[in-house]
């Protein structure tokens, strides 16, 4: 058996990246403008979270930053402290370095104090909180009666070998009439009315108020989230004589009525001496969950409930809108008011403890109190007459005097046992182990496989395509498609992660340069294959400092150029077209033109009368070594170009594109495949084995003339393409699958687009097909083949290697720079 | 029959690992019949169906706190006795007091080890 703490500990740091996602988002939000308590409440909760976390698992560095970090965001959630730009911009820094104590600590990893100390230094003299001594709370235990320990009568008795808990007197809530909140804080503030003696000067003897009315129309979050109005009737019955009415016209027919709604409010009079005040706080905690409107009587006494209480009830909002959220309760839970009820009555015991004799106690208080309520509940209808849904009001008054017996539970408190009102209702999730979901992918490949052999195999017996099996298959082919773009979702994940990654390299590297940079970010739900988005982390972190760095100008530019000091950049994500399509976009001053060109040439990578387009020059950017940026910043001179970038996108089955508008920005554009399972290929044949070509590298195909052809030695030949000359591979011989051929007239050749921008032209001796491969990996049991990237299996069961060009070609011109004659041998 | 035995409890925590931690606690002291919610609102629906003698709850969690979930539970009759612990992560006075007046039974200090955790149990419900 595994140590579940270890595996709790593994979950505690997927929470945790869960955490650390909703906290950016809450600072995003936040840094938008976003000054609702909830949103400030998601950011402290997920720096709270972490940290009870983390001190379970004693990490203690973690500990002691999300602790300093918790505690400034507390001064922001209580009010005390209110954050501008700046602040935020800390906060977001200390959200990254808790991302990286996070990290380290999961890797056993160390963040230097160095690195934290500051930003807790800082953190402290902006909000300027002291460490507060953690007073020493007293309290003291609550012990559990018997009394409070059996649920209604449903429970069983503890046990006889348990004297000594039922000889324990009970110190918490005990008495049923006793909701101590309400008694406590009616008290404490009675003490100090406010706002009691409204004027009223139409009328010489108008009095001190004596008493209150309450009209009271809860939500249906309300029952959701637990209420019950009979104790808060009960609770301002404590504070005097109260009369209730009842509104019943919004009860629909019985055929009609939908148990997990409410329809009944109340006009409640209350004659106290107490302030508004008091009457406020028995609905503490209710507030926001329904409508209360608390007026003043006007004379002391006066019998004047019924007519607020009638006008109120006329003037009762529209019946309630259906409730969706009933649609998205399962089956189970939308019977909860009549589930709630079984448990009620001296019921038998759950099955989850067969063992214990179910023990019904009928003389319990706890059971008499239930008593009434299937009464109640069938008493409902009554009431409620086809006639009073069509708006024929009659209040059912009933005066509720202190030592009356408890009314029945109303109907409309039997309620649906979600909470719509919760801001964040996680969607349910599975975590999987990411190699269960591979098994599966690979299952399906075999799967695309078979069909295709099958199709293949009823192809070639010459059944006609209006034939039963033919159109099996074709159904058939269709599951197979679906059934593989599901599983291919499901190693699919929003790209949000990666997004908010970039949001610190836009923070980090604008401070760096001194430049002000808002990332605005979209699609960010859009969902991509988990090893896309973890191998598109290197090239886009390039892109965005590159951006920040050479893209955006500095603020004091921007203003000359009527721009607005702080730079925008965009990141975008969207499906089009079967691709994933991503975008990083500036508006900064744009490509300049001349000044790429002029350093081409000095660097002499175009001759100096080329020729280019506008896009040529763009593309120039991506050619190795290439850095128009007059002086090297310590963010994007490192050496890494965007000829890596480039490279790192193709091996990922992608394109890259630059788009420029001089004064308004520059756009580069990556287009990916949904899956690195399947690939675009152009199936060739070369001797008598097939091969798969990717298709995205290949620029164009042609057929050799005469004309194009050069010698540059025995064994060496060129390629003429449109002026210039594209070095000749012979994959038959650079494969080892025969002799290199004597003339190349007549060939077929692939041309090869490189990631360096190095073209070759590939002879291959026929092109068979161009299709989508399923692609199986080679590395598990050959370990690299150099030029290979992978296999397929095609639809005639034939294997088929599927090569790498970049490989290939680079493999082919090492050897030709070192004078190695001899081809390597591939298997 | 031990206490242990036909102890059941119910752990409300937002945070997953943290039910994990609680529940591989009482694990451990071989209390069994432990089931767990989210949130209050899911804790009060599995509650009116499979109710239990002892409410282990976090105070700081999404829409419903934990001393709002004691509250539906102490106005609520099947649920109103049942034995409430909260666990908070800052020991605040206002949280203890408020606690105090909603009949809370016991409260924990984040963090805590299975041998405190036991003793807040023990408070309230006697030798396990």
């Amino acid at each position: 058996m595994s140590d579940p703490m270890a595996e709790i500990r593994a979950s505690f740091f997927i929470e945790c990246e869960e955490l650390l996602e909703s906290l950016q988002d809450g600072l995003q939000m936040m840094d938008d403008g976003d000054t609702d308590s909830e949103t400030i409440n998601i950011v402290f909760r997920a720096v709270h979270s972490i940290k009870g976390g983390a001190g379970a698992f004693g990490l203690d560095d973690l500990v002691h930053f999300a602790h300093r970090f918790e505690t400034a965001m507390d001064e922001v959630r209580a009010g005390r402290f209110h954050p501008d730009g700046e602040a935020i911009r800390l906060f977001f820094t200390c959200a990254d370095i808790l991302g990286d104590l996070v990290r380290a600590a999961r890797d056993e990893g160390e963040v230097p104090s160095d690195v934290t100390d500051p930003v807790l230094a800082k953190l402290e003299k902006l909000v300027g909180v002291e460490e507060e001594e953690e007073e020493d709370l007293d309290f003291t235990p609550a012990t559990l009666s018997l009394d409070l320990g059996g649920l209604g009568g449903d429970l069983p008795d503890l046990g006889g070998d348990l004297p000594d808990l039922s000889a324990l007197p009970a110190t918490g809530a005990e008495d049923d009439d006793a909701l101590p909140l309400m008694a406590d804080s009616a008290e404490l503030t009675a003490a100090a009315p406010i706002g009691t003696e409204p004027l009223d000067i139409g009328a010489p003897e108008a009095v001190v108020a004596k008493g209150f009315t309450v009209f009271f129309k809860p939500e249906d979050t309300l029952y959701a989230s637990g209420n019950e109005p009979l104790y808060l009737f009960r609770a301002l019955r404590d504070l005097g004589d109260i009369s209730v009415v009842a509104h019943c016209g919004d009860l629909p027919a019985l055929d009609t009525l939908d148990p997990d709604t409410g329809h009944l409010s109340w006009t409640v009079t209350v004659h106290t001496e107490e302030p508004e005040l008091a009457v406020r706080e028995v609905f503490e905690f209710v507030d926001g969950l329904c409508q209360l409107d608390i007026t003043p009587l006007k004379e002391t006494g006066a019998p004047i409930a019924e007519a607020p209480a009638v006008t109120a009830a006329a003037e009762a909002p529209a019946p309630l809108p259906p409730l969706d959220f009933a649609a998205d309760l399962p089956s189970d839970l939308s019977s909860a008011p009549t589930a709630e009820l079984p448990p009620l009555t001296p019921a038998p015991t759950a099955p989850a403890t067969p063992e214990l004799a179910p023990a019904p106690l009928p003389e319990t208080p706890m059971a008499a109190e239930l008593q009434p309520m299937p009464e109640a509940a069938a008493a409902v209808p009554q009431p409620a007459p086809k006639a009073a849904a069509k708006a024929e009001e009659k209040p059912v008054v009933k005066p509720v005097a202190k030592s009356e017996d408890e009314p029945g539970k109303p109907a409309a408190s039997s309620a649906p046992a979600k909470a719509t009102g919760t801001p964040t209702q996680p969607r349910a999730t599975v975590r999987v182990d990411l190699e269960r979901i591979d098994r599966l992918v690979n299952l399906v490949g075999e799967l695309v496989i078979n069909q295709a052999m099958l199709s293949q195999s009823v192809t070639e017996a010459g059944l006609p395509p209006n034939s039963p099996v033919s159109t099996g298959l074709e159904e058939f082919l269709q599951l197979t498609r679906d059934i593989q773009e599901s599983v291919m979702m499901i190693r699919a994940q929003p790209i949000k992660s990666l997004f908010q990654r970039m949001g610190r390299i836009v923070r980090e590297s604008s401070a760096s340069v001194g430049k002000e940079v808002r990332l605005h970010t979209d699609g960010e739900n859009t969902e991509v294959d988990k090893t896309v988005i973890e191998r598109l982390a290197d090239p886009l972190t390039h892109m965005i400092r590159n951006a920040v760095d050479h893209g955006l100008e500095s603020p004091e530019k921007r203003l000359e150029a009527g721009k607005s000091r702080e730079g925008h950049v965009t990141l975008t994500a969207q499906h089009r077209s079967g691709r994933i399509v991503i975008e990083v976009s500036d508006d900064g001053a744009g490509i300049n033109r001349e000044r790429v060109k002029a350093k081409a040439i000095e660097n002499g990578l175009i001759p100096a009368d080329a020729q280019l387009s506008d896009s040529d020059i763009d593309n120039l950017l991506f050619l190795p070594g290439f850095s128009t940026a007059a002086e090297i910043s310590n963010l994007s001179g490192r050496g890494v170009g965007m000829d890596v970038v480039k490279s790192s996108i193709q091996a990922l089955g992608g394109r890259i594109s630059i788009t420029s508008q001089e004064g308004k920005g520059t756009t580069f554009s990556i287009s990916l495949p949904l899956t690195l399972a399947v690939l675009d290929g152009m199936v060739v044949r070369v001797d008598d084995e097939t091969l798969v070509v990717p298709l995205n590298a290949i620029l164009e195909t042609l057929t050799l003339t005469d004309n194009d052809l050069k010698a540059l030695g025995p064994e060496t030949h060129v390629v003429q393409i449109r002026g210039g000359f594209v070095p000749l591979l012979d994959l038959g011989a650079e494969l080892g699958y025969r002799q290199p051929l004597d003339s190349y007239v007549g060939g077929i050749v692939l041309l090869i687009g490189q990631e360096d921008g190095n073209r070759a032209a590939l002879v291959v001796d026929a092109i068979e097909d161009q299709r989508q491969v399923v692609i199986k990996g080679l590395e598990g049991s050959y370990g690299r083949v150099p030029g290979i990237a992978a296999a397929t299996i095609l639809g005639d069961g034939q294997i088929a290697l599927i090569l790498d060009p970049t490989d290939l070609v680079g493999q082919a011109s090492g050897r030709t720079r070192t004078r190695q004659p001899q081809p390597a041998l591939v298997g | 029959m031990a206490l242990r035995d036909q102890l059941r409890v119910m752990v409300v925590d937002d945070m997953s690992t943290s039910r994990g931690l609680i529940t591989n606690a009482l694990d451990s002291y071989g209390i069994r019949n432990v089931t767990s919610a989210a949130d209050g609102p899911s804790a009060l629906q599995k509650l009116a169906v499979s109710p239990v003698h002892l409410v282990i709850s976090d105070y700081n969690m999404p829409g419903m706190d934990g001393l709002q979930l004691l509250h539906a539970l102490r106005s609520n009759g099947p649920t109103r006795g049942v034995g409430f612990l909260l666990i908070t992560g800052r020991a605040d006075r206002e949280i203890i007091d408020m606690g105090k007046r909603l009949g809370m039974n016991n409260f924990l200090k984040k963090p805590f080890d299975p041998a405190r955790l036991r003793a807040a149990i023990e408070a309230i419900v006697g030798k396990l």
